[in-house]
């Protein structure tokens, strides 16, 4: 059996003493934590130890002994032989080195092998000692900072025998933060290295930051608190509103971030990468919003949008009304029915010219709207882009009128046409058995069926002329719509914060590990460095992105064009509905 | 002889399967052959029969021959709308009651509720035609012509290639609708509303109506049935010809093709016939289903 012993970098070149660590022994290796030096008294490390083990709830213990004699020290062979005795551990590790060599010597003592093993080899006393031993050097800080992917939820217990190697070894390392905190250098009864003995690296912004966000997330608390009761309010249920609110894309952008806040401010310590996300993604929101609004507001850049509005609305309306004097005439050649033609036509020039007088009541406001209306991209530039797509839905909205008249016109006669053309084969449609049957009519049921049939057949090219165009223009503003959308889905939900991490600190963030052989001599164990890979790209993407109403298109292409074919309503963008999102917070 | 047949076990072959026997099952013996017949049910059709019946064929080519005079008649203007109305009515009332009277042989009592109800299918058919016919004179107004008389000319055809002219027929309906559908084309295209109005109003009566009479004359009094479907040919080709020569050669021709030449082409060709029937023939079932009739 081979044992392997996870070693930390740091600790390559520390003086002799004891190694403190955790066995894994079914996995039969062993992770080296910090080097306690001499002199010490046995029954004050067994205390600390335990107190460590208590405090960061890992399986702590000596694991053996570590020896580099300086120049002039003397050999401290024998003293090591009655420590094992001293610390009465199953197995006991006597690593050595010498200065100026690479490889370590390793004796394991103790018991080598599991009851079973154990009798089949008891002739063979003398193999104990010579149990094959593997170094994997790792660099400790790296290794506590890391994060092993895929993240299993939840804390995963240390005795948890499932957890594979890797695994533990990681778990190991980044919860003993405690014995970490004493090193060499402080004035306690035990001096010890580890990694911070390199340099303890500590910030006072870090600091600061920390102290000062606890009464922040408790102001912030507050605030989302009472926003949250205000909202809920029963003179908001009211019957239009909530339908209102659901469409306005900006109040759904609200509620996500409201969403989002408390999320961040509800004072747990799970999934903190999650959590860095959102408030860096809500912070660069602000800061290109406060940036938007900077512009907006110098130069007058806002009288000459106000000013550019109405006459571009006057243009839309216009160009409408040409088209339709266009579709009265004889468009492209086609044969269009004149009565219906005109009818129609009338009736959409009359809508236009409700809304250019409903437009140039609302003109001595634009102003004053467009400049409050600006205040909101200081709440980010998702707000602004929201209320952007809302103002075009309803600048618009005539436009979307049209579309719905005309496909419900149209959407009427395709049905009728169908249900007609079966009673004129002689057939009809048997519900119970959702099939075609033949049906044997009466004389005048014949007689109307028919006349309404040729009556519907020859006014179907005018329908459907105007049909197409309302839908081609309603399309356009949805794929604007869509575009919008899209974007401030993007910066909703981007893991700014993690695809930063692994930009900078890669090892932040690890997919698994890669070995790399660092010295092979004959007589001394293999030593192999342990290297973190970190997550690919596309994983970091997938793994932290912020679930969002990502709008994606409700329908596959061939059910957009069967749709759009019979005359339904296309609703092509769909939001994902916000209650998964707040299960998965928890 | 079987072919596991022993000395002395001769067995006769029966034409079963339920029992084993000692041959193999696509065993037949010598009355296989002996059971063939040819032309087992041969129909003797007698030639004036034929025509008898053919003559309904003709008479429906006349009855779209008569349609298209009274077209043709309205779109000149040489009949004002309101005569035409007035002897509709009236021939419209005298087919009804002719109708009624051969009903009563069968169905000795006259209900007035079934005259009624008729009355007010008729009414709101009527009444819907008059509100319909403005936007039914203005339907086809941006086709031309020829699509109009092509779509019409096809539809008649349809109508003729699909007409019940055995009683009961699964494509009853089919031809009545296409029949409608050439009369809303053609009636679009007279000068007038009134026009549209009565042209609507004629179509079912010549389309549906009469082939309803017809059938009830040639059920109850078989002798009259000859007689009116002569009338009836004679009235397509006399008003064709006052208006359409080219068509009258046509409609001649095709009536002589149907009722004389065609029953001719039957008779002649029967005495060709080959069948042959046989035990190898597949089975059917003679019974009698009247009995779940009644």
């Amino acid at each position: 059996m081979v044992l392997k012993v996870f070693f930390p970098q740091c600790c390559n070149r520390a003086a002799s003493g004891l190694l403190v660590g955790r066995w894994l022994p079914q996995h039969n290796s062993a992770v080296v934590l910090a080097v306690i030096h001499y002199p010490f008294i046995p029954i004050q490390v067994k205390e600390y130890i335990r107190q460590m083990g208590k405090e960061s709830h890992v399986d702590l213990s000596i694991l053996g002994s570590w020896s580099l004699p300086q120049d002039g020290e003397e050999d401290k062979d024998s003293f090591q032989d009655g420590l094992s005795a001293i610390f009465d551990m199953q197995r006991w590790l006597q690593v050595s080195r010498r200065l100026g060599h690479k490889g370590f010597t390793c004796r394991v003592l103790g018991e080598t092998m599991p009851e079973k093993e154990k009798k089949k080899s008891e002739e063979k006393k003398e193999d104990e000692a010579e149990e094959k031993v593997i170094f994997v050097h790792y660099e400790q800080r790296k290794v506590m900072l890391s994060q092993l992917h895929p993240v299993q939820n939840g804390v995963p217990d240390s005795r948890d025998d499932s957890l594979s190697e890797l695994r533990q070894v990681f778990h190991t390392v980044s919860s003993s933060g405690p014995l970490f905190f004493l090193d060499k250098y402080d004035d306690s009864p035990l001096k010890s290295t580890h990694w911070q003995s390199d340099g303890r690296e500590g910030s006072i912004i870090v600091e600061l930051v920390k102290q000062a966000s606890v009464p922040l997330c408790a102001l912030l608390r507050w605030i989302l608190a009472v926003w949250t009761w205000i909202c809920a309010m029963r003179i908001f249920g009211l019957f239009p509103l909530p339908f209102l609110w659901s469409k306005l894309s900006s109040c759904v952008q609200l509620s996500y971030r409201t969403q989002h806040l408390k999320t961040l401010t509800d004072g747990s310590q799970s999934q903190l990468l999650r959590k860095a996300n959102v408030f860096v993604s809500f912070l660069v929101d602000i800061g290109l919003g406060l940036f938007l609004a900077s512009w907006l507001y110098r130069d007058q850049h806002i009288s000459m949008l106000a000013d550019k509005l109405v006459p571009a609305a006057d243009h839309v309306a216009k160009e409408l009304e040409e088209l339709l004097q266009w579709l009265m005439g004889a468009p492209a050649g086609l044969k269009m029915n004149r009565a219906l033609d005109e009818v129609l036509g009338r009736f959409f020039l009359y809508h236009i010219h409700m809304w250019i007088s409903y437009v140039h009541l609302l003109s001595p406001f634009v102003e004053s709207i467009l400049w409050y209306g600006g205040l909101s991209a200081c709440l980010g530039l998702t707000f602004a882009l929201s209320l952007l797509s809302d103002m075009v839905a309803l600048l618009t909205f005539h436009i979307y009128c049209f579309y719905v008249y005309g496909a419900r016109l149209y959407c009427l006669k395709i049905y009728g046409l169908s249900s007609l053309w079966r009673l004129f084969r002689g057939k009809k449609w048997n519900v119970l058995r959702q099939r075609v049957d033949s049906c044997s009519y009466d004389l005048d049921q014949l007689f109307i069926g028919t006349l309404l049939f040729t009556i519907l057949l020859f006014l179907l090219p005018t329908t459907a002329l105007y049909y197409l165009v309302f839908t081609l223009l309603r399309l356009v503003i949805v794929l604007f719509q869509g575009v919008i959308h899209l974007s401030v889905d993007f910066i909703n939900s981007f893991p700014l914060y993690a695809m930063g991490l692994r930009m900078c600190r890669p090892y932040r963030l690890a997919e698994g590990v890669r070995f790399r052989v660092l010295s092979e001599e004959p007589g001394t164990a293999l030593h192999l460095l342990m290297e973190i890979n970190p997550l690919k790209s596309s994983v970091v993407v997938d793994t932290y992105r912020t679930p969002t109403y990502s709008c994606y298109p409700k329908d596959s292409w061939s059910a957009l064009i069967k749709k759009l074919f019979v005359g339904e309503l296309i609703y092509p963008w769909t939001y994902k509905s916000t209650k998964g999102h707040a299960a998965k917070a928890d | 002889m079987g072919p596991d047949d022993g000395p002395g076990t001769v067995v006769a072959w029966r034409k079963i399967l339920w029992e084993r026997q000692p041959f193999p099952d696509n065993y037949v013996n010598h009355c296989f052959m002996e059971e063939l017949r040819r032309n087992k049910g041969l129909r003797q059709y007698r030639y004036w029969a034929v025509v008898r019946e053919a003559g309904l064929v003709g008479q429906q080519l006349s009855c779209v021959a008569i349609f298209i005079t009274l077209w043709l008649y309205m779109e000149e203007g040489l009949l004002f709308p309101g005569t035409i109305l007035v002897v509709s009515l009236a021939t419209l009332l005298m087919g009804y009651g002719l109708y009624r009277a051969l009903g009563l042989r069968v169905e000795p009592v006259l209900s007035h509720r079934t005259c009624l109800a008729d009355l007010q299918r008729a009414t709101i058919y009527l009444a819907f035609i008059f509100c319909i016919s403005p936007v039914l004179k203005r339907l086809t107004e941006s086709l031309s012509t020829d699509t109009v008389y092509a779509m019409s000319a096809l539809m008649l055809l349809a109508h003729l290639v699909s007409f019940p002219y055995t009683h009961p027929s699964p494509t009853e309906s089919l031809s009545l609708n296409v029949a409608l559908f050439a009369s809303v084309c053609l009636a679009s295209r007279l000068p007038g509303t009134l026009d549209t109005f009565t042209m609507l109003s004629c179509a079912p009566m010549i389309f549906a109506l009469w082939p309803c009479l017809l059938r009830r004359v040639k059920d109850r009094v078989p002798c009259h049935f000859a007689v009116g479907c002569a009338g009836v040919c004679a009235a397509g080709v006399g008003g064709l010809a006052s208006r359409w020569p080219g068509g009258v050669v046509l409609l001649v021709l095709a009536l002589v093709f149907v009722i004389l030449l065609c029953p001719w082409l039957l008779v002649r060709l029967q005495r060709d016939k080959d069948n042959i029937h046989g035990p190898w023939d597949e089975a059917e079932i003679h019974e009698d289903l009247s009995r779940f009739l009644h």
